[in-house]
């Protein structure tokens, strides 16, 4: 049998990666909608299940909203949720993965810091409280009792700079600790078999099971706390601003019911098909009126939070470069969102310092 | 109640002649443990009655209860959709959402579920016992099927028994492989564990024969004295003491499961740097660049030494001298995004004395030097590889040392998901697995001899692989031959590969 020629065959490769290429169309393309919106998540449910809970976005996942908004459109949504947290939505935005995305404040300073664009639309969390948590048996009473310990975090995610953050208030670094990295699931498993001697996670679930207990823990501190943001790529903005104001409008109408204090419960028992429990988010929540939490402004105290963030960021060593907050924030979307919803002053606005413009409002 | 007290009766009854007839082959502890299990069982289920019959007593309640639990389901929503439905307009009752009561668990709720746990406790303990592979330690069991199609021209009888004609195409299995690996012992707080690794592989018989052969490929040990589990950051090392790969250059290194090409480059097997090494080795690496913001770590510095026979797989050494290898590698120390990530310089040095042999004697040792340089460079979609190796070895009755040289460069372009770290991570509840897809093309030169004119081989290669699933892959290959001895023919080949792993 005589063998094909060489350039019939490279020709027949070609076409096959040519067929391969076209089964394999990118998310969007040049029209004026996609085929898909591709959301990434920075975090993931217990054992790694696509579900999560503590946010308002989770919210709209667990919900549905927006696959019913652009259901009559034929746009297909599609979840990423990273148990590697945030460096995991890093590396699928750096390699067109990712369209919009929830991210804690250090990874996305740190990608922007290495060339990565993002416009943020609106926060979804702050005056989150923070713990270190120990074995139940822990001697250890404060952090200066665990010095020189084994102190684990999921290093390159908004922990680490909590923690850093943390540990400053009190004259302490990481170097004065053995800091492993560690995952939440890998975490509390180790603080059960005491493989370390505290961890930067919330220790209720522990707590309940009877081996864990909290060590130190920040309330509901501005100075102390971080915030999360709800971005979308540059690319897909500048592309697409109608999607991206729709998808805005959604996510705020889905925060408003999620903001408010009579559907507290209903949303605890949402949260909890994470796999987190229902009485740690009964614990996290607690200490702050939802619409403080969950709001989505990009109010006074967000700017300058992330300004500081960015400070403490190069302090720590986390980031190599100076970052700038010049053109990174796309205020228009949660704007018009908030006007068309008509939900202007629905959240208090906050001062840099972390306290309520406006007293009346506080109360509300 | 005298229906349930027969029940009882009966149940126990069934129970003893179970047992009874396990009696004779058991032992006292056995049977001992069993009849407290069934006294056990016994007890339960007079307590269950007994919480039964104080149910009876109130049989009004239930119904309540169960309407009052019904009622309150109906009334929850949740979601703003939801909070929609509820209509402002409609009867104050069906807008109301009244919080459900607290449930209160009562004796017989309690009694069920120890018994369901008991009897969890019961079927997980016989499963374990009588349908599962059982090891001293940890044993993750895998291997690998390569199924292939070969099409040549001219026809070859490379490896056939005595035939009427040469052959043109064939379908084979060129390789399957089977392995174990786990821990010997785990350090869960610092990661400085003792593993193992046991790896065969099967290989046709040359000439052909129906029987094959099954030889160990991985043998060995390896201990990390540094930690694993404490970041990105620190440095790693791992010392390996067994049959093992040989740290030289790129392609001996790299598993079947990540080649791009069908075949390996020539000087692999031309200059044996491709062959398992009995010995002991050391790897590890010094100041790892890492860019927090993608857990992307860079070693500045990887470096391996080691020593071993020489004289190659499932034998022990032929000679009284070791043979030593080493290898440097320099990683520019770039972030995750920079576009000069992953270009990656290295240099491996294989020094050894090997038996030299006139006809069937062996007249004495002489050298058996490689030497080796490599770039690598993979910044998604593309990337290049390339490796340069020479060889010096020294011939009998003091002849001059034969030089040798190999290299090739590889360029390929990839789209897809399956390399990247978040996407194959991602949580998810099927068994879905990212796929990647990848042209390459290579081009790679064999010299054996470089004193002798024409015993060269020049061979090119255009490919495409199809990775879709996690352990599976499908390969294309064209490979054309060109061989400086005139005497020999160039030739073409197509290669179809499918190879799956479990």
């Amino acid at each position: 049998m005589k063998l094909a020629s060489f350039r019939t065959v490279a020709a027949l490769l070609a076409g096959i990666a040519t067929v391969t290429l076209g089964f394999t169309a990118p998310a969007a393309h040049a029209q004026d909608k996609p085929k898909v919106i591709r959301i990434s998540y920075s975090s993931a449910g217990t054992g790694g299940r696509p579900l999560t809970g503590g946010t308002s976005i989770a919210t709209a996942h667990q919900q549905g909203i927006l696959e019913k908004e652009f259901a009559k459109d034929g746009i297909k949504i599609q979840w990423t949720f990273n148990p590697g947290a945030g460096p995991a939505t890093n590396e699928q935005l750096a390699n067109g993965l990712a369209d919009f995305a929830h991210h804690g404040d250090l990874p996305i300073i740190i990608g922007r810091s290495t060339g990565l664009r993002t416009k943020i639309l609106f926060s979804y969390t702050r005056f989150g409280p923070a713990y270190i948590t120990g074995p139940i048996d822990s001697p250890a009473k404060s952090l200066e009792d665990l010095k020189g310990k084994r102190l684990a975090v999921f290093k390159g995610t908004a922990s680490q700079l909590a923690l850093g953050r943390i540990l400053k208030k009190h004259g302490l670094t990481e170097r004065d600790f053995k800091t492993v990295s560690m995952d939440g699931d890998t975490l509390r498993a180790a603080i059960a078999t005491k493989d370390v001697d505290g961890g930067f996670i919330a220790p209720f679930d522990l707590e309940a099971r009877g081996v864990g207990k909290v060590i130190y823990s920040t309330g509901p501190d501005p100075e102390l706390t971080s915030q999360g943001v709800f971005w979308v790529s540059e690319e897909f903005e500048k592309k697409y601003p109608d999607i991206v104001q729709r998808v805005v409008t959604a996510l705020i109408k889905v925060t408003a019911w999620s903001s408010e204090e009579k559907n507290r419960e209903a949303q605890y028992k949402l949260w909890s098909n994470s796999g987190t429990s229902y009485y740690e988010y009964q614990k996290t929540f607690a200490d702050v009126p939802l619409k403080w939490r969950l709001s989505p402004l990009l109010d006074e105290y967000f700017v300058e939070n992330l300004k500081k963030s960015i400070v403490q960021a190069r302090e720590f060593k986390l980031i190599r470069r100076d970052v700038s907050v010049d053109g990174w924030l796309a205020p228009k979307y949660l704007n018009t969102a908030l006007k068309e919803l008509k939900l202007e002053g629905y959240w208090p606005e906050f001062n840099a310092a972390g306290k309520p413009k406006t007293a009346q409002v506080a109360q509300n | 109640m005298k229906y349930l007290h027969r029940r009882i009766c009966t149940t126990a009854g069934l129970l003893a002649i179970a047992g009874a007839t396990q009696a004779a082959g058991q032992s006292n502890e056995d049977l001992q443990r069993q009849i407290e299990e069934l006294k056990a069982v016994v007890k339960t289920l007079q307590q269950q009655i007994g919480g039964q019959g104080t149910a009876a007593r109130t049989p009004v309640a239930a119904p309540a209860e169960a309407g009052q639990s019904s009622a309150s389901a109906e009334k929850t929503f949740i979601g703003p959709e939801a909070t929609a439905k509820a209509d402002p307009g409609a009867p104050s009752a069906n807008t109301e959402t009244t919080p459900a009561a607290p449930e209160v668990a009562t004796k017989a709720d309690i009694d069920g579920l120890r018994t369901d746990l008991e009897n969890y406790k019961y079927e997980q303990k016989r499963n374990r016992e009588t349908k599962t592979a059982l090891t001293t330690r940890g044993t993750t069991i895998g291997g690998s099927v390569q199924a292939r199609y070969t099409a040549q021209d001219p026809a070859v009888r490379t490896g056939s028994t005595a035939t009427s004609s040469d052959r043109s195409s064939s379908f084979d299995i060129p390789q399957a492989t089977l392995n174990f690996a786990g821990s010997l012992y785990r350090d869960y707080s610092e990661g400085r564990n003792l593993d193992y690794r046991l790896a065969f592989a099967y290989a046709k018989n040359s000439p052909a024969t129906d029987g094959s052969q099954l030889n160990a490929t991985d043998a060995y040990i390896r201990y990390s004295p540094l930690p694993t589990l404490t970041g990105l950051e620190d440095p790693r090392l791992t010392i390996t003491l067994g049959q093992q790969q040989i740290p030289f250059g790129l392609e001996a290194q790299i598993g079947e499961e990540l080649r791009p090409v069908i075949n390996n480059a020539q000087f692999l097997g031309g200059l044996g740097v491709g062959t398992r090494q009995i010995g002991l080795i050391v790897r590890g690496d010094y100041d790892p660049y890492v860019d927090y913001g993608f857990n992307y770590r860079a070693p500045l510095l990887e470096y391996a030494f080691g020593v071993v026979n020489g004289s190659g797989p499932n034998k022990s050494d032929d000679n009284n001298h070791k043979d030593y290898i080493a290898r440097l590698a320099f990683t520019l120390p770039v972030d995750y995004y920079s576009l000069f990530r992953e270009l990656k310089f290295g240099v491996s040095a294989y020094k050894g004395k090997k038996n030299l042999v006139n006809g069937t004697n062996v007249v004495g040792l002489g050298k058996r030097d490689r030497y080796g340089f490599d770039i690598y460079y993979n910044h998604a979609p593309f990337g290049i590889t390339y490796e340069y190796a020479e060889g010096r070895d020294g011939v009998a009755n003091n002849g001059p040392e034969i030089k040798s040289r190999g290299q090739y460069l590889t360029a390929f372009y990839t789209w897809g998901e399956q390399w990247v770290a978040s996407s194959r991570a991602q949580a998810k509840y099927d068994d879905y697995w990212p796929k990647s897809y990848q042209l390459f093309a290579r081009y790679d030169t064999f010299d054996p001899n470089r004193a002798l004119d024409n015993d060269r081989t020049k061979v090119g290669v255009l490919g495409f692989n199809l990775f879709f699933a996690e352990t599976t892959k499908f390969q294309v290959n064209l490979n054309h031959y060109d061989y400086q001895n005139p005497a020999q023919r160039s030739s073409n080949e197509l290669l179809a590969q499918f190879q799956f792993g479990f």
